[in-house]
């Protein structure tokens, strides 16, 4: 972790009341990740308890403590999304690129995870790549749009 | 210059707008115009154009329709598709129309009315047209909106909040969605009109992370209406943010929301104290979700009698129902309270999607019940689903098709409470969990007798002793998936 950046994320929001979820989604959005040796400094810094930084750390899931891969792909399992097939989609995933939900690709290209909506249900089966949402997903699709991410 | 428009909606997007916006970015004498949704998504990507006889549409198009709709050559005029023609909007009227950042678009389709309307009221005014209206708190627990203002407004205090609760969590579900990138003034008003009613300086917009693009829209409207004036008046200036969260489904209940908000575990706090007391910071606080803020704005402008006129006698106004699933058309339709499900499945969600056979639908997100056949001659308002021992919800209706495994989407509604319950009370964190082993049990083919009735146990406990609706509905489309489809279950 760099150091410097982390103190200047820190400085900025030594607020009071301080807020210990958006300095970690701040630190998570520049470094890519919240690593659990920061936690004795964030706390320190914002003067509260580890054990507060830590359990916000461990409560969101979309707060990582290690950094995923150049691209994540979540699958919707909503139910509109399942309703129309989404659980094959998954599968498809899971299977082109070798890996269970929560487990990123041994290149470090894909990190695959399961969300449930991305308010996309009109045009489902929906999966959501880096923060764009592709609609209309068949399965035999999914290997080509894949490898479409470099 | 021809002028085309086409949606900038994240669905319309998904479904190909975009791919269309960049093949068409370099045709020569076109210009493209980038607006809301009209929410009629099985049309989508939607291309609209202005002829002499009105507004035309261009459904399901492809790069090569351009030559046609330049030439004018098919296409249907807007008003004569049905499934817009036969609703009945008010909060989504101007959707599909405006460009979502567009001040003047906004202001020349009505916007503003309603906030201009409340300043020359005052704040018991206010309050006592949204009492006239009886406008139902539109997230969930559909509580009466002025009530919550009243106590809020009543409170002394230094501070008070005003929140947006955009955590639009519930699948199945995404007019919020819809409007925060369609009509982010809308919301905006909504949130002025109630922070000028209760007197408060501050107001959050708690928007989920799955919505990247809402939240950018949000920010560049609250910039651009900021730069207008519109959030400032006689008493000052009322400071707008917009907080993205980090994907916990609990944070969508309104105590978590706040504990989230001022960056704790988003865990659950017991009620009373309820918000509008003593909520962000300990401050009275508004919350309400998307909808509801959105709804207030023509509630002033055309008064709280108007109203009350729509919908049912215990559910009043029209109701932004998503549908979803197996029909053959998805997508928004706001009609007043009071339609039977099937009519909406059948009118607007035109019946089953190619070679699909109705088996049972879902309404409410994820702790909604599921309804058979037998049960669609059930009206859409609180009252009756209520008596159903059913919700409403934000109104995402999802129907499923007779390939539907029943057990395993019942596995799927226990794995889904388990990985989302925050853990604070023992039935939903152990129940959620127990009652996802059963079912894999059954599905394994390993269920031992008494199996089901321990199902029915631990669901009748997470009803009765959980703190939040997580728990407390939770069981619902299990034991209603076993009530109506026994035989899968065997
Ligand atoms: S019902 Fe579940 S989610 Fe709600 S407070 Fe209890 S443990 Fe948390
Ligand atoms: S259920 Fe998948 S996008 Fe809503």
């Amino acid at each position: 972790m760099s150091e410097p950046v982390l103190a200047a994320i820190l400085t900025r929001h030594r607020t009071s009341p301080p807020n210990i979820l958006h300095t970690l989604l701040e630190i998570q959005e520049t470094l890519g990740s919240v690593s659990p040796g920061a936690i004795p400094e964030i706390a320190r810094s914002l003067d509260v308890t580890e054990a507060d930084v830590a359990g916000v750390l461990s409560y969101y899931p979309e707060l990582r403590t290690a950094k995923p891969g150049r691209h994540v792909i979540r699958v919707c399992l909503g139910e509109s999304c399942m309703a129309n097939h989404g659980a094959t989609v998954l599968a498809r995933v899971r299977a082109h690129l070798k890996i269970e939900v929560g487990e990123t690709t041994r290149d470090g290209r894909f990190t695959l995870e399961r969300v449930y909506c991305v308010g996309n249900c009109a045009v489902g089966p929906s999966l959501m790549v880096d923060g764009e949402v592709v609609g209309r997903v068949s399965p035999d699709q999914v290997p080509a749009l894949l490898d479409s991410y470099p | 210059m021809t002028r085309l428009y086409l949606s900038n909606d994240t669905s319309a997007r998904a479904a190909g707008t975009e791919r269309l916006a960049q093949a068409w970015a370099s045709a020569p004498g076109l210009e493209l115009v980038r607006t809301s949704a009209r929410g009629a998504f099985f049309l989508e990507p939607l291309v609209e154009r202005d002829l002499p006889g009105g507004r035309m549409a261009w459904s399901n198009a492809t790069p090569d329709d351009l030559p046609n709709i330049l030439a004018g050559i098919g296409g249907t005029p807007v008003n004569r598709i049905a499934f817009l023609a036969d609703q009945q909007r008010v909060t989504f009227a101007n959707f599909g129309m405006t460009r979502p950042l567009a001040l003047e678009d906004y202001g020349s389709l009505g916007g503003w009315q309603g906030l201009e309307r409340a300043g020359s009221l005052s704040p018991d005014a206010i309050i006592g047209e949204l009492k006239t209206s009886r406008l139902r708190g539109r997230g969930g627990a559909a509580f009466p909106v002025w009530s919550k203002w009243q106590v809020a407004k009543d409170a002394a205090a230094d501070q008070k909040y005003v929140v947006a609760n955009a955590d639009e969590g519930d699948a199945g579900t995404y007019c919020d969605r819809m409007i925060m990138e369609g009509e982010p003034f809308r919301l905006i008003e909504g949130m002025l009109i109630c922070a000028r009613a209760i007197g408060a300086t501050r107001g959050f917009i708690y928007c989920r992370q799955e919505y990247p693009a809402a939240a950018r829209t949000l920010r560049e409207a609250i910039a651009a209406a900021e730069r207008a004036g519109w959030l400032t008046d006689e008493r000052g200036r009322f400071h707008l943010e917009v907080f993205v969260g980090a994907g916990s489904y609990v944070c969508g209940e309104e105590t978590a929301l706040l504990e989230s908000l001022e960056g704790r575990r988003g865990v659950v706090r017991a009620k009373p104290p309820y918000p509008a007391l003593s909520g962000l910071y300990g401050k009275p606080t508004i919350v309400s979700n998307v909808l509801t803020f959105a709804t207030v704005p023509s509630i002033l402008a055309r008064g709280g009698d108007w109203h009350a006129s729509l919908g049912t006698e215990g559910s009043r106004g029209t109701m932004a129902l998503q549908i979803g699933g197996r029909v053959k058309q998805p997508g928004l339709v706001e009609i007043p309270f009071g339609a039977t499900l099937a009519e909406v499945i059948e009118r607007f969600g035109g019946g089953m999607a190619a070679g699909a056979r109705f088996k049972a639908v879902q309404i409410g997100g994820p702790l909604g019940s599921l309804f058979p056949a037998s049960r669609l001659d059930i009206p859409i308002c609180y009252d009756a689903f209520s008596k159903a021992g059913a919700i409403l919800g934000h109104g995402g209706i999802v129907v499923y098709d007779d390939g539907t495994d029943m057990v395993e989407l019942a596995r799927h509604f226990m794995a889904f409470t388990a990985d989302e319950s925050c853990g604070k009370c023992t039935p939903c964190r152990i129940g959620s969990v127990r009652s996802r082993e059963i079912l894999e049990q059954l599905q394994a083919g390993r269920s031992r007798p008494g199996d089901l009735d321990l199902l029915a146990d631990l669901g009748e406990t997470m009803k009765g002793a959980s703190l939040c609706a997580l728990g407390q509905r939770a069981p619902y489309p299990v034991l209603t998936a076993i009530e109506h489809f026994p035989d899968e279950f065997r």
